[in-house]
């Protein structure tokens, strides 16, 4: 029996990846560890609160000034949650690898993070969320959710 | 000394996002190669007419609701010179897979021959079709 799906705003998260890459990007560029742990301290805060990471900057500036319209999608918001909590954690690792001297180590996983954001961005396809479709599949506890009817595990759905 | 880090890394950026850039052109056109390689396989197409394959399933809502209507509505615009093959991706999941197809609605634009030119994953308006059927005719 297909799950109820729930609505997510794919705008906000469009905002956030947009906004992880070219912090990442910057970060690397400025060779600034603490930024990628600000990014990572956002995106683990976000899913703690079930929001995208910067959800802020959408909800109050990109929405209200009309640059960027809402695009409400029913689907689940909890395969997004855990995506964002594992890029979270990469991010989380990878500034502390860097900041302990692990440089080569620390970017490759900042760029891993900036890499599963634009193929999100660019190509619709959430890494994150078909590892949580994966992990319903084996039936692990926590991971409830079958990807909306018609839509392949981590692709986004249309409208 | 500092410019000169920050300028080696912000070309290390660029090569890399340039080097990403050129995998996923290439990933794309190794689908559209691995598909003209599937065209000849389609019993449906008629030679001489171009067409447009489309991967649906009974259950897609934009399928029924935006999709099939756009495909009605260039078939009555370029009546009898055009084909619409349809697939229901669930009934006939090889040729999905072999097709690459992972999401519906999926459209191929089909040449004269049945090669197809272009892939468009997801909703493809009436007058998109009608433009890429135009440099395939």
């Amino acid at each position: 029996m297909p799950d109820r799906l729930g609505k997510v705003d794919h705008s906000s998260l469009r905002v956030t990846q947009g906004s992880i890459i070219v912090l990442l990007l910057f970060s690397f560029v400025l060779n600034s560890p603490w930024l990628v742990a600000v990014v990572a301290v956002l995106m683990l805060a976000g899913s703690a609160v079930s929001r995208p990471g910067f959800f802020f900057i959408y909800l109050l500036l990109l929405r209200p000034a009309g640059i960027v319209k809402p695009d409400v999608l029913p689907d689940n918001p909890e395969p997004h949650r855990f995506a964002q909590g594992f890029g979270g954690v990469v991010a989380a690792v990878s500034a502390l690898a860097t900041l302990l001297g692990a440089a080569a180590l620390g970017w490759a996983l900042a760029w891993l993070v900036i890499a599963l954001a634009a193929l999100n961005l660019f190509a619709g396809f959430c890494v994150g969320c078909a590892v949580y479709y994966w992990l319903h599949r084996l039936q692990v506890p926590g991971f409830s959710k079958n990807p909306p009817a018609g839509v392949a595990p981590g692709m986004r759905p249309r409208p | 000394m500092m410019i000169h880090g920050v300028l080696a890394r912000l070309a290390c950026a660029a090569g890399i996002i340039g080097l990403s850039l050129v995998a996923f052109t290439v990933a794309r056109a190794v689908i559209l190669s691995r598909a003209r390689r599937l065209s000849g396989k389609l019993p449906s197409f008629r030679s001489g007419t171009p067409g447009i394959l489309y991967f649906t399933t009974p259950d897609c809502v934009t399928c029924k609701a935006a999709q099939k209507p756009a495909l009605r509505a260039l078939e009555e615009q370029l009546a009898g010179r055009i084909q619409v093959i349809e697939v229901d991706a669930l009934n006939q999941p090889d040729l999905a897979r072999q097709w690459s197809v992972l999401s519906v609605p999926t459209t191929f634009i089909l040449d004269t021959v049945g090669k197809p030119r272009q892939v468009n994953h997801g909703f493809a308006s009436a007058a998109k079709l009608r433009s890429q059927l135009q440099r395939v005719s």
